[in-house]
């Protein structure tokens, strides 16, 4: 092993320094993110009753870092003027923990779900959608690498990994839409189409942020 | 006289110039001598020489020193432990391959010096890393590191997509982390792979479990053939059946014991009934229970302490609590010496603590030995075997069946709890402390 010399940091400016400041929050934040995600998961698939209780938790921690992000972010934008690369980076950081917070969001929605499924038999399509939530998953690690590389082109990789989820959402949509002759309450079959309705807009999100990672980089939107 | 006056000059110019050299030598031995070695103290050799072999010194120490250095380095790298150092930034300076293998950090990412977190995306990492040196004392710490796969631009696509490839998207991995603080704000991280102790437990309890639930039915059966049996013979049969269905519903005791231990650690909020209870209450009872073979051995009681405490809890799981501890007491008790029970609420200056209570369980006996003290909490750990076996202690089933202690310490922990063995200081018996939140948390 060994170790790099001392990293050359006593020249950069306060700016840098704040500006890797904040992307190390937003990176703290989405390994909460990531964390409520992989909770969810285990609470809808595993039947892990654990979960339930440590999202909560963890959705007020990525509540706070949201709130401090968000107003970090505008701190630097008006006190220390950034332009191009740099103010491009701050106002895509602002919109990016919003959509990191959507997925912490759904993700407790989801947990709540699991709850009211556990007393349900598992349906047959359970299988396919905890393949779906995997899929999202690895989408949403795609993009916190990107924005940790500073990867323009994620954007148009996670893309094509959304349009795949997408396809799985039709698929199981019809599946569990056009079942016939369903015994008992409809509750179950409610709820799991809720579920690939979340796990859907959770893929989103991830799209966006490895989007707006691109727009930082280059400048454009697509 | 000019010719005098320029001679004047010049020896006062040679005067100034020696004594500036003369201080100047001195001051350079001076110096030698307070960074030199020492041992050449005596060698009369001209300055200049004696600089250089203080540099020729040096410079070999320092080869040395750099060899020793990539020597230590080259361990590091090789050690079966992971370890990692980050800079006060939180960028990784380096790490080992143990470490690259525990995190899956991608080699092709970490070229240059950059953010531990843009490497590995692990909170509980993080915060060991920001509380070691916050508090600037070595950390310990306990998780689980979950990797989520990601499409890396050179990846092919057969990797990236979910559905066709084979590898899991998700892995996880149990990992324990000690943090030490360095010079610098720079914070060293060992890692370690808890991953095939925490399997190999796991499937001991759960082989465990499986084999007790498996015996809980034939051995019911077993217990009831026998006690009709006995209804039915005469002597000596009779007896050999009594016996029989004596040691069957022993371990008939045995298996329920640890199924019972199995749940309390599986699902410990689940299977408390939380009531508000008056400690004293419940101990005084407790020792009602016990009083028959307490006055066999003339026994008593000496309870301190404040007799009002009411805490939340278990009222049965507790009582069971205190039955075990005040029966061993009893058991490792001389005859006619008292057991001292001493309540007491803990005072904490950290107001956002929950408030609890120490119980302290003393006895007059020899204590613990040194040797059973590691595992009194452990699983059918039995100590003194020529004390827990003795044919009297037979009638009662919680002793020798090497669980007692152990659901004991599963109780107090399932309130959330701690329990503590040692032997008094003073007193020299054997010392039970437990300590218990007076309300039922929150989280639950």
């Amino acid at each position: 092993m060994t170790l790099s010399p001392k990293a050359k940091r006593s020249e950069a400016n306060q700016l840098e320094r704040s500006l890797r400041r904040v992307q190390q929050e937003v990176l703290r934040m989405g390994t909460l993110v990531e964390q409520s995600f992989r909770l969810s998961h285990q609470a809808l698939f595993e039947r892990d009753i654990d979960a339930v209780k440590k999202i909560g938790e963890l959705e007020r921690q990525i509540d706070i870092y949201y709130r401090q992000i968000e107003s970090d972010c505008a701190t630097l934008m008006t006190l220390q003027a950034p332009v191009a690369q740099d103010l491009r980076l701050l106002s895509a950081l602002m919109q990016l923990v919003r959509d990191l917070e959507r997925i912490g969001d759904y993700a407790e929605d989801l947990t709540e779900m699991a709850v009211k499924l556990m007393k349900y038999t598992p349906h047959q399509a359970l299988g396919d959608i905890a393949q779906m939530s995997e899929h999202a998953q690895l989408m949403l690690a795609t993009s916190l690498v990107a924005l940790a590389d500073l990867d323009p082109s994620a954007g148009a990789r996670v893309k094509e990994m959304d349009d795949i989820v997408d396809d799985a959402y039709d698929r199981l949509y019809d599946i569990i839409a056009f079942q016939k002759d369903v015994p008992g309450v409809v509750e179950p079959i409610l709820v799991l189409g809720l579920t690939i309705r979340h796990l859907e807009r959770m893929a989103d999100h991830a799209t966006n942020i490895s989007q707006r990672v691109t727009y930082i980089v280059t400048g454009k939107r697509n | 006289m000019a010719a005098i006056n320029f001679f004047l000059g010049l020896t006062v110019g040679i005067g100034i110039y020696v004594g500036q050299q003369y201080r100047f030598k001195q001051q350079l031995k001076s110096t030698l001598k307070s960074y030199g070695t020492g041992e050449d103290e005596e060698i009369s050799l001209p300055l200049h020489s004696l600089i250089r072999r203080e540099l020729i010194d040096l410079n070999r120490q320092r080869r040395k020193l750099e060899k020793d250095k990539q020597a230590w380095q080259e361990l590091i790298e090789q050690a079966p432990i992971g370890y990692l150092q980050v800079d006060g930034e939180n960028q990784l300076l380096g790490c080992n391959q143990a470490a690259k293998d525990l995190l899956k950090i991608d080699s092709r990412r970490s070229q240059r010096v950059r953010l531990l977190l843009e490497l590995v995306r692990s909170y509980d990492l993080d915060s060991l890393i920001e509380e070691t040196r916050r508090s600037l004392r070595p950390q310990q710490k306990e998780w689980i590191f979950y990797f989520t796969r990601y499409a890396y631009p050179e990846d092919k696509e057969s990797e990236t997509n979910a559905y066709k490839s084979s590898r899991r998207i998700v892995e996880s991995i149990a990992l324990k982390g000690y943090g030490f603080p360095l010079s610098n704000r720079q914070v060293g991280v060992f890692i370690e792979n808890r991953q095939p102790l925490v399997e190999l437990s796991q499937s001991r309890d759960r082989t465990f479990s499986d084999l007790t639930h498996e015996l809980r039915t034939p051995l019911t059966s077993i217990s009831l053939v026998a006690e009709n049996l006995q209804r039915r013979l005469q002597d000596p049969e009779k007896r050999w059946v009594t016996q029989m269905l004596g040691e069957t519903n022993r371990l008939i005791e045995l298996v329920q014991e640890w199924l019972d231990l199995t749940q309390l650690e599986a699902a410990p909020e689940r299977t408390l009934k939380y009531e508000e209870i008056k400690i004293y209450d419940l101990i005084e009872s407790v020792w009602l229970t016990l009083e028959p073979i307490a006055n066999r051995k003339k026994v008593t009681l000496s309870y301190s302490g404040d007799r009002s405490i009411i805490l939340e809890g278990d009222r049965s799981r507790l009582t069971q609590v205190f039955l075990n501890l005040l029966d061993n007491a009893i058991k490792h008790n001389p005859p006619q010496k008292e057991i001292f029970v001493q309540t007491s609420s803990i005072e904490s200056e950290d107001i956002s603590l929950p408030e609890k209570i120490k119980v302290d369980v003393i006895d007059s006996g020899r204590g613990f030995t040194a040797n059973d003290l590691p595992y009194i909490f452990e699983r059918l750990y039995r100590g003194d075997k020529s004390r827990t076996r003795e044919q009297e202690d037979r009638n009662y089933s919680l002793d020798g069946s090497g669980l007692g202690l152990a659901i004991v310490e599963q109780i107090v922990r399932a309130h959330e709890g701690a329990i503590a063995a040692n032997n008094h200081p003073t007193m020299g018996g054997a010392w039970v402390e437990v300590i218990l939140p007076v309300k039922k948390s929150e989280k639950n």
